[in-house]
């Protein structure tokens, strides 16, 4: 268990630079998931802790040891893979046992870790195993087997997850969240499912084309996003953004006048935020949406509209009978709303 | 064997395969056969397919004629001390050629290549001398040291460094988070996953060795020294005559090794090859 720093860490491949100066302090024993888009570097970040890749400038720090220019093994972590790479020709008791027994563990320590972790995983009765005789969930925990048997300082997955079937990920997600409640052991988990990102994590590090575009707590990034990237990101289905400009205390797209959170300059170009949650229906609130589709969800109701022509997506409580091409009036809870620069989408607070 | 042939067509296609069959499997029939006849049956007309007469004293004689027993120890362990060599070396040198970054690595990947392609007939006499001068000649040395180090060691190498190049690299990533140096990789995780590249090196390296003929005949001069190729052109009468049956017997002795190895080295690259699969 280990606090880990990123400092400006940066990565160039030959003249092309993937990573521009990332920072991230992680706590001793938080569980912190990297989500980005593909290509953001997730997994190259990921890889420069592990000690696979070489880091071109910045420092990463486990533990209070600067860990640039050590070997993977001399950085005691360890690592889930995407595709969980096991050993192919080894028993599952062998692929978790390996880096024991590479480490001078006696047979009886080794023996005694390995069915503590089978124990753990419910992979008691597959040690003898090969990796090929084994599903994908069995794979997967068998990959998480072969990382818990060391005890190591830090924990690091890499998209774990992404060769399961939607099911079974619902179910490993719920398992190695507890084997973190467990152990409490520092956790760094790339994923490019926000909802995997989420449900997980403590603490949440959206990237962007090699950039940090914002650190928080879910809540806090679903809450307080402090541009319309990591809005958009973050929730699901995602944020509505529409394009109008500020009149007064209102945001003013077409015909259609919305509540503004922040009072900004009369005419200023603005990209409106409001999730589809935060619409109600209300007679009085003033603002006419047409209806395109209605999906009746049971416990909820999701409409597609139009508000001046541009497509919303709203989820409502109750149950809307609405027709495509019948008008909605529509509120929205002016707290939970947010107005995003045109030009540089960053969040606007009041001027 | 699955098919949804019609049962004529069955019929038909393997009515055609055991016609097919004929040319590949006669040679061999011939020469086991002809082995234990009477050199006078052996050009018999009609040729007989089945021997009407046994003479089993052939494979003494061939011991009688030619210290084959010696010939054929020479022959195994040149072919085994070369497969052994071959393999150790074309491994680490394809595994270094797959993952090594050194510089200059593609292009001397380039230069080893073009030892391929340079025929064994035009070293021969270079080597010949080579060999003079390291007073080698009439040993064994040559046929060992000149696959090991020439083109069948080259053409391994090519195979090896092919099979890890598609070696998925997250086992090895994964190992070295295991805490494994760059040896350990090697021999613990990517060689026993070479297993039918290794198998598939091994057959054809030591086919080569034991059907060598050009160089023994260049490099020994005694019929102790032989091998079993050179050794088989040895079985004449006093007056130059080749004798047949004695001849063939020795011959089907040289190709029992032959299977031996193809049988081992072929269950290993079958068995390698369910292994390495890694995909899920
Ligand atoms: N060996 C390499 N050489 C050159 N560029 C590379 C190399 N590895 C990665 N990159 C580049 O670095 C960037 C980040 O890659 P990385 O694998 O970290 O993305 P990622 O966020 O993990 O994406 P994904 O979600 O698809 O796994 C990409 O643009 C990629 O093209
Ligand atoms: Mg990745």
């Amino acid at each position: 268990m280990a606090p880990v720093t990123f400092s400006n860490v940066q990565k160039s491949y030959g003249v092309h630079p993937v990573i521009h100066g990332v920072d991230i302090d992680i706590a001793d024993g938080e569980f912190v998931v990297l989500v980005g888009p593909s290509g953001c570097g997730k997994s190259t970040l990921l890889r420069m802790l592990a000690g696979l890749e070489t880091i071109s400038d910045g420092d990463i720090v486990i533990d209070d040891t600067v860990v640039n220019d050590l070997e993977p093994k001399q950085r005691d972590i360890a690592m889930v893979f995407q595709n969980y790479a096991l050993y192919p020709h080894m028993t599952v008791a062998d692929n978790m046992g390996f880096s024991l027994h590479h480490r001078g563990a006696s047979k009886t320590e080794i023996k005694e870790r390995v069915d503590w972790a089978a124990g753990i995983l419910g992979l008691d009765t597959y040690l003898e195993r090969r990796p090929g005789q084994l599903s994908g969930g069995q794979r997967q925990r068998v990959a998480m087997g072969r990382a818990i048997v060391r005890d190591p300082k830090v924990f690091l997955f890499d998209e774990p997850l992404s060769n399961l079937d939607a099911k079974l990920r619902v179910v490993m997600r719920g398992e190695i969240k507890a084997l973190h409640q467990k152990l409490k052991t520092t956790t760094i988990y790339v994923t490019h499912d926000q909802v995997e990102a989420m449900t997980m994590a403590d603490k949440i590090v959206v990237l962007n084309g090699g950039r940090i575009e914002q650190i928080g707590s879910p809540l806090d990034l679903y809450d307080n996003p402090v541009n319309q990237f990591v809005a958009a990101f973050i929730g699901s289905p995602s944020m509505n953004f529409i394009e109008g400009h500020v009149e007064g205390a209102n945001f003013v797209t077409g015909d259609a006048q919305l509540p503004a959170p922040t009072a900004l300059p009369n005419g200023k170009p603005v990209v409106y935020g409001v999730r589809p949650e935060h619409f109600r229906l209300d007679p009085a609130g003033g603002i006419k949406a047409e209806v395109v589709v209605v999906e009746p969800m049971g416990s909820e109701t999701q409409v597609t509209m139009q508000i001046a022509g541009q497509n919303v997506f709203g989820i409502f409580r109750e149950r809307v009978s609405a027709r495509p091409g019948e008008v909605l009036t529509l509120g929205v809870d002016q707290a939970h709303t947010h107005l995003f620069d045109a030009g540089s989408g960053l969040r606007l607070s009041a001027a | 064997m699955k098919s949804d042939l019609s049962p004529r067509m069955k019929v038909a296609v393997y009515g055609l395969m055991l016609v097919l069959l004929i040319p590949f499997v006669f040679p061999t029939w011939w020469m086991v056969t002809s082995s234990v006849k009477p050199i006078s049956d052996i050009f018999a007309f009609p040729p007989e397919i089945i021997p009407s007469r046994f003479d089993f004293s052939t494979y003494r004689q061939a011991f009688e004629l030619q210290p084959f027993a010696q010939q054929y120890w020479n022959s195994a362990y040149i072919a085994a001390i070369v497969t052994c060599g071959t393999l150790l070396f074309s491994a680490m040198a394809g595994y270094a050629f797959a993952r090594i970054d050194f510089p200059f690595a593609n292009a001397l990947f380039m230069v080893l290549l073009v030892g391929l392609l340079i025929p064994s007939e035009v070293t021969i006499v270079p080597l010949f001398q080579i060999f003079l001068g390291w007073d080698m000649i009439n040993t064994h040395w040559p046929l060992i040291l000149v696959p090991v180090f020439g083109a069948p060691s080259v053409f391994a190498t090519f195979v090896m460094r092919q099979f890890f190049i598609a070696l998925p690299k997250e086992l090895e990533e994964a190992a070295r988070v295991d805490g494994l140096g760059r040896f350990k990789i090697f021999w613990t995780i990517a060689l026993p996953l070479a297993k039918p590249a290794l198998g598939a090196v091994a057959i054809f390296t030591f086919l080569h060795s034991w059907n060598l003929y050009l160089e023994p005949i260049v490099f020994l001069s005694s019929p102790e020294k032989f091998t079993l190729p050179q050794a088989l052109t040895q079985f004449t009468d006093a007056y130059g005559g080749a004798m047949w049956n004695i001849q063939l017997a020795a011959a089907t002795m040289t190709a029992i090794p032959v299977l031996i190895v193809f049988v081992i080295a072929q269950r290993q690259f079958v068995e390698g090859l369910a292994h390495t699969g890694l995909k899920g």
